[in-house]
């Protein structure tokens, strides 16, 4: 029983992670129809740079918050110069955000060196509460609760205020909002530059998680979070949340039960939803 | 038109004919091996270009049939003897196993829209490089193991020539097939799928065909790099693989098949020119992101690579009828 908890515990937290990287990438793709495969390269820069804060100001909060900014500028750039050039062809798309990919993976290598960066758990995180038997790491809960928190912010954002209302109406109806007389390609811009946020958040939080963070990461993580978007479907918020922690939770449990199929879970996960429910297990609507 | 036709092959036979007396002229072993790393590179972007340039499919899966082809003459030629006749059911061997497992994933994933295709042969090629990794009986992992090549090949020079002979019949062979009435159903594809539907054409039956055809070249192109290399691990099922066909086919020009070739040249050149120079500047060890940027730049403004660029130039020049004062085109 134990042992099923902390499965759980695990699994969850990866999935916690995964949905902050994925949800950016699905709103992305459901308002704007861009399918950026430079997000990995995001996720790896908020793990750098909050990582390079962190060990500079010794706080780890000052890290998350340089991890969100670097975010932010590094998304207004990306939109600024690799995808409104290309804006509405969608094979330049993935050809272009894929050679940004390997542009912010090699100009991490340059800034902070080709070899792995060790990241510590912050003390007033370390440790663990044990629960009879049970036994909870306290940083794992730590990400589930931003994840959940992150959930439902975004999530009232979207439901109950303006921006949230013309981003829904953007996802259904990008050239009637246009004609409403908002300026859509704003409202692009900014979605992007929150997706990228939150990327560079799952980036620094994974750090301590992982304990190690490399260049490569990035890639290895962007995968995962596109099956998660193609699970959930592409556009819909809940619905990454909802794969996240199915494709977390599979992969904790894997490991334990059937190691060997622990990596080819989340691929088969996918294969099965795009051949049966092309447009994934939720769909974009409202 | 026909004039120009003809032109272009002469052209072709010149380089072609200059490249088969190099070897007597240069015995320099670096360049030989450089060159035959270009042909192999050459091959591998041209049956990229047949999805992405001719049929608009961008596939992130290609490695994956390099590596089976790799795959299939290593484990054969190092399980069975090193012979001629062993290299050669290899290759076939390989190229029958591409053929199935392409036919089959492009059955299934090619009547997704573009990035869901995308996504799924990334995805599908990570579980064959996962595959690899964990069938260590077999694979070896990532360390690999080495084997012998054929007696025949020991003479590096003997290979290159192989090489050479395999990418002209593998160029010959492709512009029959996208210069025939097949190959301007795959172009139809890539400006409008929907019209080309609507024509009256099985668009998906057409697009695994085309598949099909990428992947068996592929894997031809894999089965020559393990041999070259004598050596095979893991690394020939990863996405670098992939994105190497990619940046020089972009570079190069899609929708030719000289342009994957040229590409090819270009990149394998400027990365053997540039980590030279890392001895001396660092940053030239990060070579990746000067093609990175060369190939976002050419993505947004040279689409067409260095050969659609010249051939438009050149196109443009022709079909003027008053000659303009302007620069030269090389």
């Amino acid at each position: 029983m134990e042992l099923l908890i902390n499965l759980t515990v695990n699994g969850l937290a990866t999935g916690m992670l995964i949905f902050l990287l994925a949800s950016g990438l699905t709103l992305i793709f459901g308002l704007m129809s861009v399918l950026n495969f430079a997000h990995g390269g995001l996720f790896a820069w908020g793990a750098y740079s909050g990582v390079w804060f962190y060990t500079l100001s010794g706080s780890f909060v000052i890290g998350i918050i340089g991890a969100i900014i670097t975010g932010i500028i590094l998304g207004f750039i990306t939109e600024k110069l690799i995808i409104t050039p290309v804006y509405g062809n969608h094979v330049q798309q993935i050809l272009i955000t894929l050679g940004f990919m390997l542009v912010l993976t090699e100009l991490l290598k340059v800034v902070w060196g080709p070899n792995q960066m060790a990241a510590k758990v912050p003390s007033y995180l370390a440790g663990s509460w044990e629960f009879g038997d049970v036994l909870i790491i306290k940083y794992r809960l730590f990400i589930i609760i931003v994840g959940f928190l992150v959930f439902g912010v975004f999530q009232y954002m979207l439901q109950k205020t303006k921006i949230g209302l013309i981003v829904r109406a953007g996802v259904m109806d990008k050239d009637m909002v246009q004609a409403l007389g908002i300026n859509i390609k704003r409202v692009f811009l900014y979605v992007f530059m929150a997706g990228s946020a939150l990327a560079a958040l799952s980036g620094v939080l994974m750090a301590p998680y992982s304990g190690v963070i490399y260049a490569e990461m990035g890639f290895e993580f962007a995968i995962l979070a596109f099956i998660v978007v193609v699970i959930g479907g592409m556009g819909s918020f809940p619905g990454s949340l909802f794969a996240a922690i199915l494709v977390g939770l599979a992969g904790s449990y894997m490991a334990y039960y059937v190691p060997a199929l622990s990596l080819a879970v989340n691929m088969m996960l996918m294969a099965i939803v795009l051949i049966f429910r092309p447009q994934g297990l939720f769909t974009a609507k409202g | 038109m026909k004039t120009k036709f003809q032109w272009n092959t002469l052209f072709l036979g010149v380089i072609v004919l200059v490249l088969a007396v190099f070897p007597f002229v240069s015995d320099s072993r670096t360049w030989t091996i450089l060159l035959t790393q270009i042909f192999i590179f050459s091959i591998l972007a041209m049956s990229y270009d047949i999805l992405l340039g001719y049929t608009g499919i961008v596939s992130f899966g290609h490695a994956m049939f390099f590596g089976m082809g790799a795959y299939t003459t290593a484990v054969m030629l190092k399980r069975m003897e090193p012979s001629i006749g062993v290299f050669i059911l290899s290759i076939v061997c390989g190229m029958l196993i591409a053929a199935l497992v392409s036919f089959f994933i492009g059955l299934l994933t090619l009547r997704l829209k573009s990035h869901f295709f995308a996504m799924l042969t990334l995805a599908v090629s990570g579980l064959f490089l996962v595959l690899a990794e964990k069938w260590r009986t077999v694979t070896q992992g990532n360390d690999g193991f080495t084997f012998k090549a054929p007696e025949f090949f020991k003479d590096r020079m003997m290979f290159y020539f192989v090489t050479l002979i395999c990418l002209v019949l593998v160029y010959l062979l492709l512009r029959r097939f996208v210069n025939s009435p097949f190959g301007r159903v795959l172009v139809a594809v890539r400006e409008n799928e929907q019209r080309t539907r609507s024509l009256g054409f099985n668009t998906l039956h057409y697009k695994v065909i085309a598949s099909v055809v990428a992947g068996v070249i592929a894997s031809l192109a894999g089965s020559l790099y393990a041999v070259s290399l004598r050596f095979v691990n893991t690394s020939v099922l990863t996405m670098d693989i992939t994105l190497d066909a990619l940046l020089m086919t972009i570079i190069g020009g899609v929708g030719t098949l000289i342009g994957p070739i040229v590409g090819a040249g270009v990149i394998e050149l400027t990365q053997h020119y540039l980590s030279g120079l890392a001895k001396d500047y660092p940053i030239f060890e990060r070579w990746i992101i000067f093609f990175g940027i060369v190939y976002i730049l050419a993505v947004i403004f040279f689409p067409r690579g260095i050969v659609g660029t010249v051939r438009e130039k050149l196109w443009k020049r022709k079909t003027k009828t008053r000659p303009v004062g302007k620069g030269e085109v090389s």
